[in-house]
């Protein structure tokens, strides 16, 4: 149906178990025995001889996409602009990247890229090079149909000058090509139970990470226009098909509300083991999928 | 494949001549998510039955070449990639007899897109270890 979304998943989810217990080959049957459409992947980390993978792997690639009937989604890319102490990258360099990941993500067939920037401050303010940057790669973007999505992610809320700064973009340069990307993260309403982040105890962060960032799913009516790709973004489903941290049923009307019939792309990010993720994200498109089935037996 | 655990059983090793060892290796997987450009690693802690070695006296083999933490801070365009093994070289003359050692590290990363005040972040890895080879 025209009017549903699109089930996906990321490749990230299995971080645990990739290049460990999992190979590119198992994602690939895992991901699709979930009646998702769509495969996001991280190109630094899923591309073998990522940015130029050689012609074995591209083969395989396709193959698998073949195979499994996946289309790419979303390819997930760094700007790293503190790549070397004392001297981050000049608007070139960073335009560079940008050419890099668009190149390689057109190429594996992608549709979205999400590049991450480096940032300036403790409120994740990005490098002020991404602007001039991306702009340098609009017209790259446009004629490889690939749209730019910046990610909304905790601690960043949506009401937030970052995101009035990607809003701004779009609308002065009228671009189709680039657009947000919302991390469901930011509406986490209860604090994770068992997750070790890479922030430590008492960072200013931390009790954002740990207790979430509580932002009010409504919000998302006031940039529906501008959003262009979700992650769903979940820490632990438990065995009653009960999502312990995301306010899915809060979340899932509002984004029928507003019409979004893109992607939701599953992203686990729970407990640091092996063998975890492939069940919770079965969980995860159950109690997707019922929400949305619910919300489509009401008349509007 | 890598093994789970970010310290490997295979490749924990004694480094140099037979008779006239200078080191030892630790293998490592990747310590991070996503492969990195090798200046986003600002070297490797190393302690062997309670023995510091600092980032700033070990060094890292990485496809043959060894990086001290100067070469790896202007390693820009080496990449150590996802699948990729590497080894910390641990200067300790002499090695480490045959037999069960207790081997911590911590791989300081730095990710750019993290508050500036958690650049680097260790990565840590504590595990048993088995040296076979005198």
């Amino acid at each position: 149906m025209e009017d549903r979304f699109k089930y996906g998943v990321s490749l990230y989810s299995f971080t645990e178990d990739f290049g460990s217990v999992m190979s590119i080959e198992e994602g690939f049957d895992h991901i699709a025995d979930t009646g998702a459409t769509g495969i996001e992947i991280l190109g630094e980390t899923h591309v073998t001889g990522y940015p130029t993978p050689d012609k074995a792997w591209l083969d395989r690639w396709f193959g698998l996409l073949d195979r499994t009937g996946l289309e790419p989604t979303n390819m997930c890319s760094w700007v790293d602009t503190k790549l070397r102490l004392g001297q981050s990258l000049s608007v070139d360099e960073g335009a560079a990247e940008l050419v890099r990941d668009l190149t390689l993500a057109h190429q594996l067939g992608f549709k979205f890229l999400r590049p991450k920037f480096g940032v300036i401050s403790a409120d994740l303010v990005p490098d002020p090079i991404w602007a001039p940057a991306v702009e340098r790669v609009l017209d790259l973007a446009h004629k490889l149909d690939i749209v730019i999505c910046p990610e909304i992610h905790s601690p960043t809320p949506i009401n937030h000058p970052v995101v009035h700064g990607y809003i701004d973009f779009i609308e002065r340069t009228g671009t189709k090509n680039f657009a947000l990307l919302i991390d469901t993260g930011i509406f986490q309403d209860r604090p994770l139970k068992s997750w070790v982040h890479e922030v430590p105890e008492g960072d200013s962060d931390h009790a954002k990470l740990i207790n979430g960032m509580k932002v009010n799913p409504e919000e998302l009516v006031g940039i529906a226009p501008y959003i262009a790709f979700i992650q769903a973004k979940f820490h632990h489903i438990d065995d009653n098909l009960h999502d312990e941290n995301i306010p899915w049923e809060k979340v899932i009307p509002v984004l029928k509300r507003i019409g979004y019939t893109g992607y939701l792309s599953s992203e686990y990010e729970g407990v640091r083991e092996p063998w975890v993720a492939i069940d919770q994200v079965r969980r995860q498109h159950v109690l997707l999928r019922r929400l949305e089935a619910a919300c489509d037996a009401v008349p509007a | 494949m890598y093994e789970f655990q970010l310290i490997q059983s295979t490749g924990f090793r004694n480094h140099g001549p037979e008779g006239a060892r200078d080191g030892v290796e630790v293998r490592l997987r990747l310590p991070n998510y996503r492969g990195m450009r090798l200046s986003l690693l600002d070297g490797i802690d190393v302690t062997l039955d309670g023995e510091f070695f600092s980032h700033e006296v070990t060094s890292l083999i990485l496809g043959g070449t060894v990086y001290d933490l100067a070469a790896m801070r202007d390693a820009t365009t080496v990449r150590w990639a996802m699948g990729e093994h590497a080894s910390v070289l641990v200067p300790k003359p002499g090695g480490l007899l045959p037999g069960i050692h207790h081997v911590k590290v911590a791989a300081l990363v730095r990710s750019p897109y993290f508050p500036p005040h958690l650049q680097p972040l260790p990565v840590h890895g504590e595990r048993l270890a088995t040296i076979v080879l005198p």
